[in-house]
């Protein structure tokens, strides 16, 4: 697991470590009497908005391939383990030790699972608010936020290769052509963000 | 282990399987059934991962099992430091719907019988 840092949540604007001059992502998530309030940035509502949308396409449910069951609609044999790790990250295998128990839950749960996921980021798309307006989370929109916030973390820290507590060792130090740099940069926010909400709703 | 009576009832019955009909009625079995599977409860795990955040993970357990925020602290620093933490117990089908409301929230989970 990881913790929020000092040096987290922020993009350093200039190569010269002693100026220490960053760019704080701000706190966007705030608890009111009615709720939770969110205020997006622009650029951190672009950058939301396009992980979003990349996301939704990893969540499309598995085909079924025998034609009666897809017909009827119903998932009779179970679908293969997802190949794409970052997705198997966000659907595990609650029986890694047994392959049959594993394969039945997986028919019975996997489409119900990706529907869920799929359904909230869809919400959050569809209500993020622009960089002058606030959106007001009721309890339930709140909890797809959260999920979905943390679900593109995963997606990108799987993607990133991050595998322990210290990533930001060699990560954090990245040359500014690494093709990597941007999504360290994102997964940053997605840090902060997740990390705000936690406190707005603890 | 030292067995209740029914649970040794219960032990002959699958071992040996020589209880006749006139000794065990329908819901004695059913009753049996129910303290066989009592004596190994079923339990939900959590394990640690280099993503998920620790204020999160606490968030969660408090969220989804009603931990006090103690509780659910211990639970993720378990979690932390030793890589796993049983979360929850109880009967195979409530522990994989508490593992899906986990994988709902994107925490590790999986069932194991204890």
């Amino acid at each position: 697991m990881s913790s929020m840092r000092p040096q987290s949540g922020g993009i350093p604007l200039d190569e010269d470590e002693n100026v220490g001059f960053y760019y704080r992502f701000p706190d966007c998530f705030r608890r009111t009497a009615d709720g939770v309030e969110l205020r997006l940035p622009r650029w951190e509502g672009t950058i939301l908005a396009e992980l979003v949308r990349l996301i939704d396409g990893m969540l499309e449910p598995p085909p079924v391939d025998d034609p009666l069951e897809a017909l009827v609609g119903l998932r009779d044999t179970a679908p293969p383990p997802p190949e794409d790790p970052a997705v198997a990250r966000l659907l595990p295998d609650p029986y890694p030790d047994d392959p049959l128990a594993s394969g039945d839950f997986r028919r019975r749960r996997t489409d119900d699972a990706l529907a869920h996921k799929r359904a909230a980021a869809r919400r959050v798309l569809a209500t993020l608010p622009g960089p002058d307006e606030v959106l007001l989370l009721d309890e339930e929109a709140a909890q797809d936020w959260l999920t979905t916030l943390n679900d593109l973390r995963l997606v990108l820290g799987t993607r990133l290769g991050i595998t322990d507590d210290n990533y930001l060792d060699e990560l954090g130090e990245l040359p500014p052509d690494d093709q990597r740099a941007p999504f360290v940069e994102m997964y940053e926010l997605l840090t902060t963000l997740v990390d705000n909400l936690v406190q707005a709703l603890f | 282990m030292e067995l209740p009576p029914s649970g040794k009832v219960a032990a002959e019955w699958v071992t040996i399987g020589i209880v006749t009909a006139t000794t065990v009625s329908p819901a004695d079995i059913e009753e049996i059934d129910e303290e066989l599977s009592d004596d190994r409860p079923w339990v939900t795990v959590v394990w640690n991962d280099p993503i998920n955040l620790m204020s999160y993970v606490t968030y969660v357990f408090q969220k989804l099992f009603g931990y006090d925020k103690a509780t659910a602290q211990k639970l993720m620093l378990d979690v932390h430091r030793k890589g796993r933490a049983s979360v929850s117990n109880g009967t195979r089908d409530e522990m994989e719907r508490d593992a899906a409301r986990l994988h709902t929230y994107g925490l590790w989970a999986t069932v194991i019988q204890d």
